[in-house]
């Protein structure tokens, strides 16, 4: 059976074969050796047939071909309306096809169906809100997405980020001893400025466990910095575990079902050993989703609850400005145009769309806040969703994929877009790389941050500077 | 031939139809998985109900959806042409001399006039699914002879008895075929897509559930999905 | 001395007047020089191993001989230098410039950084989600002085004769002036303890203005005069004016080659900081390396 030494149907689960794929430049081998890869069609069609139940199945089946979900995808748009980019289109194409011949397809259309599945569509859900029959398209593909994986046809990045949470449980190398590090040094070098402030890590039964992107310990930690001064002067009782922080899933845009299983019981292991009363997770969109809406299925609780109420940092900070825990400075506030970015995984995937709206109106100026259009769970995706960021092969399509992103943020004549989600703020900085049309972006921390009135008994003491 | 299509012929259509569509029902309701379709429907329940019905009512008012909103002259095409399909055959005066005749019941029928509006509805709107069939590249890529199929079977019964009615050509020629036609339109509501008319219920249900408890619901947003 | 300095460098022309000063300092007083280099800022959504060069501005894939190739043109650029200079060492990371900076000046524990102003490209994408200038963000969270050097014509480094210091009174400055002080008896030079009187944003009469230059005059030598031990080669000054002009004014009028003074602004807004901040305006007029401090715990 042909099988690559770095393509293959293996998940990656040790840090030598994560390093001997990393080690492979832009994938070059890994997809050369995909072009070899033989598909094991038994396995494809014994798969579906134990994984695709009523709902798949009839999807696929009453899909009336009706068309109307054509104008829902913002990538048919971006593609001069190219026919075979209607999302009932794509899927009849790949899985449709699929089992339609009982999966006994090649490896040629098996790689057709990987540039489908992560460069046609973005996972954003959007087409099934407009589907008469409630054919949810990014279910579908998310679906077909777990069959390539299988198969072994993922794109190089994806089979790296789900060797990564495999191998360090993070979707980037960071050791828990570098994590912990990280906790110290971003305490450290924020004392001077905030007295007393702490990044309490293995704290037991704090009131809030914190959860956060890895890329934040990696890159930018001032984010977990900005977290850490957010709870401090909301005088939170808060930690952070020393395993189980990472709160997202590259697993869940590989369609590595098994370690999304994986990584998400690493952050409910983390819940049940500190027993927090709640969880609050960052500001990133799949990460809330893969841990708190889809993870508890992936961990078998049939409640579809996380062990703790789990909420997103929206949520928190809302309730933080709400109850006045933390106050905005009103002289402080935002006084130019400025418009939101409302993630899917969030907003049309657990209806957060008014939540972010309160934040706008403790921080913006009344009359500030420009809307984009559409908005709230028919906003569009960023352009980037579903790992389509992160994948060095579908960068031009990527790129396409902006400018619907481009044209809604141009429409409300707005230079400052809030983003409080990784992925759309990613994509809106690529954005401005791309096709630079003046613009500025920023996730809620340091807005709020810059805005907030800190209390005096936070402040550095004897700070006199400046005066004269 | 009349008399058994007719007569037996009617009786195990119906039979058909009954059982294919319980079937259907049956077949969904228990292929659901709250693990693999990552809905906890069952200690959820009252949510997932809630969802369920707001996510139908609101597809089934014209309009009532914003996706209905976003394509108003479909909708309205759309509409018209369900409305006649399945009033017409169920009101019609016709046939429920026909359902007295047997059964000693009968519906409250409507007038004539408005059976033949009806019937010229679902004609006409026929006509229209099939030219926006052609015309629209987004939907021509969708596209089968199936598709087209569908429309014919869906429409047949109503364009016969028009003819029929209206006494051109030959009258029992036309009827025995309305009655063909009939059946068999009854008959693909089991064994083609027409199954939507169960399914679609079931669909829009399950993905009314789906954000009735994962995708909102419970955190009490109101979204008309 | 110093034991470890960091120079943190693009590679850049940019960064060349850093780079001179750096060398010097280090083969004065034999310590180890650290050639630290940000080989590419990530790209496509922090994912592995893309990078933006930051000195092409062109998409690379980092591996192991790309970071051969980059080591390479570095030695080449400082190849002169190097062979004077024998204790020293070349890093390279991949990441946003100045967290990597502070990255490795903590786990170095270095003792000194010195960098140019600015990397010789302000376009870069990658700093703009980012408030503040590498710079800013280094020398606000750096625990170690940050020495810059803002042009070639600044680096000139014959040993300090005259160290202008100046002061805002805040908390920082106590560690700013530890700095100074200790670099004034390390050098034997002269010392300027210097205040600028803001006048930018008030109407104030001249005789007011008198006033208040006379108390400021006497508190500069009420806080700092006792601290002087037996050090006496300074002298006291308070000059109105915008506080960066006045600070590179005396420091020409002094004929300084050292500006010592503390890094306390909280603002970090890029567009407000840039032109707010005093540090910034006067790294960007110098004719001398400045040295920012803000922590106590190199000094």
């Amino acid at each position: 059976m042909p099988e690559g030494i770095l393509c293959n149907k293996q998940p990656i689960v040790t840090d030598e074969q994560l390093k001997l794929t990393l080690g492979d430049k832009s994938g070059k081998q890994y997809y050369a050796e995909m072009e070899q890869l033989e598909v094991d069609t038994d396995k494809l069609w014994s798969t579906i047939q134990n994984t695709m139940k009523s709902r798949l199945k009839t999807w696929l089946n009453i899909c009336a071909k009706c068309g109307l979900c054509a104008d829902s995808c913002f990538l048919y748009e971006c593609n001069d309306r190219d026919p075979r980019q209607v999302p009932s289109a794509k899927i009849h194409a790949t899985l449709g096809e699929i089992v339609k011949r009982k999966g006994k397809v090649d490896n040629a259309f098996m790689r057709k169906c990987m540039d489908i599945a992560w460069s046609w569509c973005t996972c954003c859900n959007r087409c099934g809100q407009f589907c008469p029959h409630g054919i949810d398209m990014g279910v579908m593909f998310s679906y077909t997405r777990g069959l390539l994986f299988s198969q072994g046809f993922v794109p190089w990045e994806l089979k790296i980020g789900s060797g990564m949470h495999r191998v360090y449980k993070a979707q980037m190398d960071v050791t828990t001893e570098d994590w912990v590090d990280t906790c110290e040094w971003m305490a450290d070098e924020n004392s001077e400025e905030w007295p007393g402030l702490e990044i309490p890590v293995d704290k037991e039964d704090a009131d809030i466990m914190y959860t956060l992107n890895a890329r934040e310990a990696k890159h930018y930690p001032e984010d977990i910095a900005e977290a850490a001064i957010l709870f401090h002067v909301a005088g939170e009782n808060w930690t952070v575990p020393s395993e189980g922080w990472e709160q997202t899933s590259l697993t869940i845009f590989a369609g590595d079902w098994e370690g999304c299983k994986q990584q998400v019981l690493h952050v409910y292991d983390a819940i049940e050993r500190l027993r927090p009363k709640r969880v609050v997770g960052t500001e990133c969109g799949h990460a809330h989703r893969a841990t708190v809406i889809e993870g508890p299925y992936w961990a078998g609780r049939e409640d579809g609850q996380p062990p703790r109420p789990y909420i997103h940092y929206v949520e928190w900070l809302a309730e933080m400005l709400r109850t006045g825990r933390i106050k905005i400075d009103p002289a402080k506030r935002i006084k130019e145009p400025v418009t939101l970015q409302d993630s899917c995984n969030y907003v049309r995937n657990q209806g957060l769309k008014n939540i972010t709206r309160e934040i706008m109106s403790y921080l913006v100026e009344p009359g500030y806040f420009v809307e984009m259009a559409p908005n709230k769970e028919y906003n569009y995706c960023c352009g980037g969703g579903g790992g389509f960021n992160g994948i060095g092969k579908y960068r031009p399509q990527r790129n396409i994929a902006l400018l619907k992103k481009r044209e809604q943020i141009l429409a409300t004549g707005c230079k400052l877009v809030v983003a409080p989600c990784h992925n759309c703020w990613d994509a809106i900085r690529d954005l401005e790389e791309e096709y630079p049309i003046g613009i500025r972006w920023s996730f809620l921390k340091p807005l709020v941050i810059k805005m907030m009135i800190v209390p005096d008994h936070l402040k550095p003491q004897d700070e006199e500077g400046e005066e004269e | 031939m009349y008399n058994f299509l007719t007569g037996p012929m009617v009786w195990i259509t119906f039979l058909v139809v009954v059982v294919g569509l319980t079937y259907h029902v049956v077949t969904y309701i228990r292929g659901l998985d709250w693990r693999l379709d990552r809905v906890g429907y069952r200690p959820n329940m009252q949510h997932g109900l809630k969802g369920a019905a707001r996510s139908i009512f609101f597809w089934i008012l014209p309009w009532g959806s914003h996706g209905w909103r976003a394509k108003p002259l479909f909708t309205l095409l759309f509409f018209s042409f369900h409305i006649g399909l399945l009033f017409t055959p169920i009101f019609l005066e016709a046939h429920n001399i026909m359902l007295k005749d047997s059964w000693g019941i009968r519906l409250p029928g409507i007038s004539a006039g408005l059976a033949d509006f009806l019937s010229w509805v679902v004609v006409i709107g026929g006509i229209f699914l099939i030219l926006r069939r052609i015309a629209y590249p987004e939907v021509r890529i969708l596209t089968s002879a199936y598709d087209y199929m569908l429309i014919v079977i869906a429409v047949s019964p109503f364009l016969t008895g028009l003819i029929a009615r209206y006494n051109v050509g030959n009258y029992d020629f036309w009827l025995l075929i309305h009655i063909i036609t009939g059946h068999v339109w009854l008959l693909s509501l089991v064994f083609t897509k027409l199954n939507h008319v169960v399914l679609f219920f079931l669909s829009r249900a399950q993905l009314g559930m789906d954000y009735g408890i994962k995708r909102g619901g419970m955190k009490g947003t109101q979204m008309t999905w | 001395m110093k034991k470890k300095i960091l120079l943190a460098t693009t590679g850049s022309p940019a960064s060349f007047g850093a780079a001179r000063v750096a060398f010097e300092m280090a083969k004065r007083y034999d310590a180890e020089l650290l050639l630290f280099h940000v080989a590419g800022v990530p790209k496509k959504g922090f994912s592995y191993q893309e990078v933006n060069d930051v000195r092409s501005q062109e998409t690379v894939q980092v591996d192991d001989d790309y970071m051969a190739w980059v080591e390479e043109e570095l030695k080449n650029t400082y190849a002169k230098q190097l062979e004077e200079c024998k204790n020293a060492r070349i890093i390279l990371a991949t990441g946003l410039p100045h967290r990597e900076i502070l990255r490795a000046a903590r786990d170095e524990d270095v003792d000194m950084i010195i960098m140019g102003a600015h990397s010789g490209d302000s376009s870069d994408i990658y700093s703009k989600g980012y408030p503040g200038s590498t710079l800013q963000r280094v020398a606000k969270a750096a625990k170690c002085p940050v020495m810059t050097v803002h042009r070639e014509s600044a680096s000139y480094m014959g040993g300090f004769s005259h160290i202008v210091f100046a002061t805002d009174f805040s908390k920082q400055s106590e560690s700013a002036f530890k700095y100074a002080l200790s670099m004034a008896k390390e050098f034997d030079c002269e010392m300027t303890l210097f205040h600028a009187l803001d006048i930018t944003s008030k109407v104030l009469a001249q005789s007011d203005i008198e006033d208040k230059l006379i108390t400021l005059r006497k508190r500069l030598r009420d806080v700092y005069g006792p601290k002087m031990g037996d050090f006496k080669n300074f002298e006291v000054d308070v000059w109105e004016g915008n506080p960066y002009v006045e600070i590179v004014k005396i420091a020409r009028e002094r004929m300084a080659d050292l500006i010592v003074l503390a890094h306390n602004t909280r603002e970090l807004d890029p567009e407000q900081a840039r032109m707010g901040s005093t540090l910034e305006q006067v790294l960007l007029r110098a004719n001398c390396p400045v040295v920012s401090v803000n922590r106590p715990d190199k000094v």
